[in-house]
């Protein structure tokens, strides 16, 4: 996936600010996040579970994560990459 | 998509069911009483939380430049005043479970007039799993919230594995007093007027919890002594408001 500037969409509503995406990370792993921009939320690749982004709130309260399955990763190089280590 | 309640790593699947109740409840609560809470504040304390918020905020020895971690932020008046603490270079991170408690903080800051206001970020997380690196925060504060918390032991662990070596946190809230008299004056303050004052607001219920909440809550000595259990170097749990309110201040 092309990472985002995170910055330009924050201003937009979505998105988290440069200062967030330096200080979050997954609440569970403890691992970094990443942005995924196809569904406006962050991913913790470590448990494979995705938290939303609310008026440019990141919604991190565990129960509220969504578990990826397989066929909702975005299409993307890293997806694809992480689909052949699953094969 | 699955949603994570049905499925939650080992670390939360010890967690009992009614620790999810009671935490949804709160929840319920803090969002129902958003819209009065600030005014609400004011008129039950007559303006004084102003001042025990400054005191809070002095205590955690928030400087310039430093981030700074606002727990349990509600309505975000810790976390503005710790904007004005820090400056420009500094950076204020605001968590709360309240999505409308949050949702006041963000509206609030749009109409600030202060430039320096745009060093906070607001993020809805749980105290019990907080986002963010080990040793991150230069200093902490936690306004009202450690009452609410289902865990408190492990809150405090949280809160210990995301301070920087040094810094402190800093926790006001009702002071769980063990004088006799100070507790009954707490208590018919709550029966006689807060309640009375919030039924005026339809939220009767809402703030007799507060009276169950404090019952419930540790006294001074005992927060200082969890403090030290989860391992900050010293801990010293100070009595304001004559008596009526508590600010633990705790050195990692």
């Amino acid at each position: 996936m092309v990472r985002a500037s995170i910055g330009l969409l924050k201003d937009a509503g979505n998105g988290v600010s440069k200062t967030l995406s330096e200080i979050l990370v997954c609440p569970l792993s403890k691992l970094p996040l990443r942005y995924c921009e196809e569904t406006n939320s962050l991913i913790s690749e470590a448990i494979g579970v995705s938290f939303p982004i609310k008026d440019g709130i990141p919604c991190l309260v565990p129960k509220d994560g969504k578990i990826i399955e397989a066929d909702d990763m975005p299409k993307t190089d890293d997806a694809a990459d992480s689909s052949s280590k699953h094969d | 998509m699955a949603s994570l309640q049905l499925c939650l790593p080992s670390t939360c699947r010890f967690r009992q069911r009614p620790v999810h109740c009671a935490a949804d409840q709160r929840q319920g609560l803090f969002n129902r009483i958003a819209p009065v809470y600030d005014n609400l504040n004011d008129l039950l304390s007559l303006g004084q939380h102003r001042v025990w918020k400054r005191m809070a905020v002095s205590w955690s020895g928030a400087k310039m430049g430093d981030c700074v971690l606002d727990l349990c932020c509600g309505s975000g008046d810790l976390a503005f005043l710790l904007s004005e603490k820090v400056g420009s270079n500094g950076k204020v991170t605001g968590l709360d479970f309240s999505k409308e408690q949050l949702s006041i903080a963000s509206h609030r800051q749009n109409f600030v007039p202060k430039a320096c206001c745009n060093n906070i970020e607001w993020i809805e997380g749980d105290a019990l799993d907080l986002p963010f690196s080990d040793g991150y925060f230069d200093a902490i504060t936690v306004g009202y919230g450690l009452r609410n918390v289902v865990d408190k032991h492990r809150a405090m662990q949280e809160m210990y594995r995301v301070l920087k070596p040094g810094s402190r946190v800093s926790v006001l809230d009702f002071n769980k007093s063990t004088q006799p008299f100070t507790a009954s004056i707490q208590e018919w303050m709550i029966d006689n007027v807060v309640v009375p004052m919030a039924t005026g607001y339809g939220l009767a219920k809402e703030y007799e919890y507060l009276k169950s909440s404090i019952r419930e809550f540790l006294t001074g000595k005992e927060l200082e002594k969890l403090a030290l259990q989860v391992g900050f170097s010293n801990a010293t749990h100070y009595e304001i408001g004559g008596g009526l309110m508590g600010n633990l201040v705790a050195k990692r």
